[in-house]
């Protein structure tokens, strides 16, 4: 196959390890034959949570709004991935907490809770969506381009999540 | 004046952003050069020039979506775009349905396999294959981590083979982030004459 003569696709990603894929398993055979999915997929979780620009958005803030959607979904290896993200960021285990806890914890910042009611709703109910919520993102300090990023964030997760359970379900097929 | 489109339709739909596009004349080559890799129209959408705000995670999500769509062999043109107005319908994604339904329309020539999803919702009457496609894409879609290895069975009964189911993965789980975008960041509108 001449994907296999780029280096890059050899590399096991974040779902393969997440998802138990082994370097010559058939599974990762498979996922060789759609190298340029498995490529972008890992770029753009890298140009969302650890991007050379964060511009507006913290590191930490984009692990919390990961780690908030993997709850949401009930993944547990994506919400133990993002946890420890969380701890290499040094982020105190109380903030994690509070995420887990939303919005009944405390200890978030007002722009912090207004992140995360975002991701509520755009995870769990998309179509509720109105203008008044980037007006609120807006009033608690974030740009045009965060919000953008923050969406495409919270949007991607989405994306991982499903992304996760479909390669388990035909891994555990094999 | 605009008006909202709130009804689901396989006529093309127009789009409004809630929050300012980069001014093209403004652009940067970076952000001019991932618009014209990202679909033809870019550089007169409003949804591309939102996203292009941010422009690394724009570049890699259009490759992402092209290799998804496009991607050689495996699960049939037809059968992604299925899956797309399956999991947009779901979702309530009046604009992505909108697309989908021309692609696939366009690709089978029987439109009213969109419209019967459009009218009567993902439970309508569809042949063996596209029922297991829709169901896989129901499921996906309303609790991924409820599903067992068992629910790969009614795809491979209708022939589906291991590259197919994978394709059909990343197609649903797509659909799963175009829709938000499209949902949360503007709203259809009629299509101006």
């Amino acid at each position: 196959m001449p994907q296999r003569l780029q280096a890059d696709t050899a590399m096991p990603d974040i779902l393969d390890q997440l998802a138990g894929i082994q370097p010559d398993s058939a599974l990762a055979e498979l996922r060789a034959r759609r190298a340029d999915v498995t490529r972008y997929t890992q770029g753009s979780y890298d140009a969302l949570l650890a991007p050379t620009d964060l511009a507006g958005v913290s590191r930490a803030e984009r692990a919390l709004i990961a780690l908030r959607v993997a709850i949401l979904n009930a993944s547990p290896s994506l919400r133990e991935h993002y946890r420890q993200q969380l701890a290499e960021l040094n982020v105190p285990a109380t903030t994690v907490e509070a995420v887990e806890h939303f919005p009944a914890g405390n200890g978030l910042t007002a722009r912090e809770t207004a992140i995360l009611h975002h991701v509520d709703l755009l995870t769990n109910e998309p179509r509720a969506a109105t203008p008044q919520e980037v007006e609120t993102l807006q009033a608690n300090g974030l740009s045009v381009r965060d919000i953008v990023t923050v969406a495409q964030l919270i949007a991607f997760m989405s994306f991982q999540v499903r992304t996760l359970v479909g390669l388990q379900l035909l891994a555990e097929a094999k | 004046m605009t008006t909202v489109q709130r009804s689901f339709t396989i006529d093309p739909v127009d789009w409004n952003a809630w929050l300012d596009t980069i001014d093209i004349a403004a652009a940067t080559p970076e952000q001019i050069a991932v618009l014209e890799e990202s679909t033809p129209t870019a550089k007169t959408s409003p949804y591309y020039l939102l996203l292009v705000h941010d422009v690394d995670a724009l570049r890699e999500r259009s490759r992402l979506f092209n290799a998804v769509m496009y991607g050689q062999k495996g699960l049939a043109r037809a059968d992604r775009e299925l899956a797309s107005v399956a999991v947009s319908r779901i979702n309530g994604c009046v604009y992505c349905a909108s697309v989908h339904a021309q692609r696939y329309a366009q690709l089978t020539k029987h439109p009213e396999v969109v419209q019967r999803i459009f009218d009567e919702g993902v439970d309508t009457a569809l042949d063996a294959r596209s029922r297991a496609i829709v169901d896989y894409c129901v499921k996906l879609t309303h609790a991924p981590n409820a599903m067992v290895a068992a629910d790969l069975a009614p795809l491979r009964a209708v022939g589906l083979n291991d590259l197919e189911i994978l394709d059909l993965t990343h197609v649903a789980a797509m659909f799963a982030w175009a829709n938000r975008l499209l949902q949360t960041l503007g709203e259809p509108v009629h299509k101006e004459a």
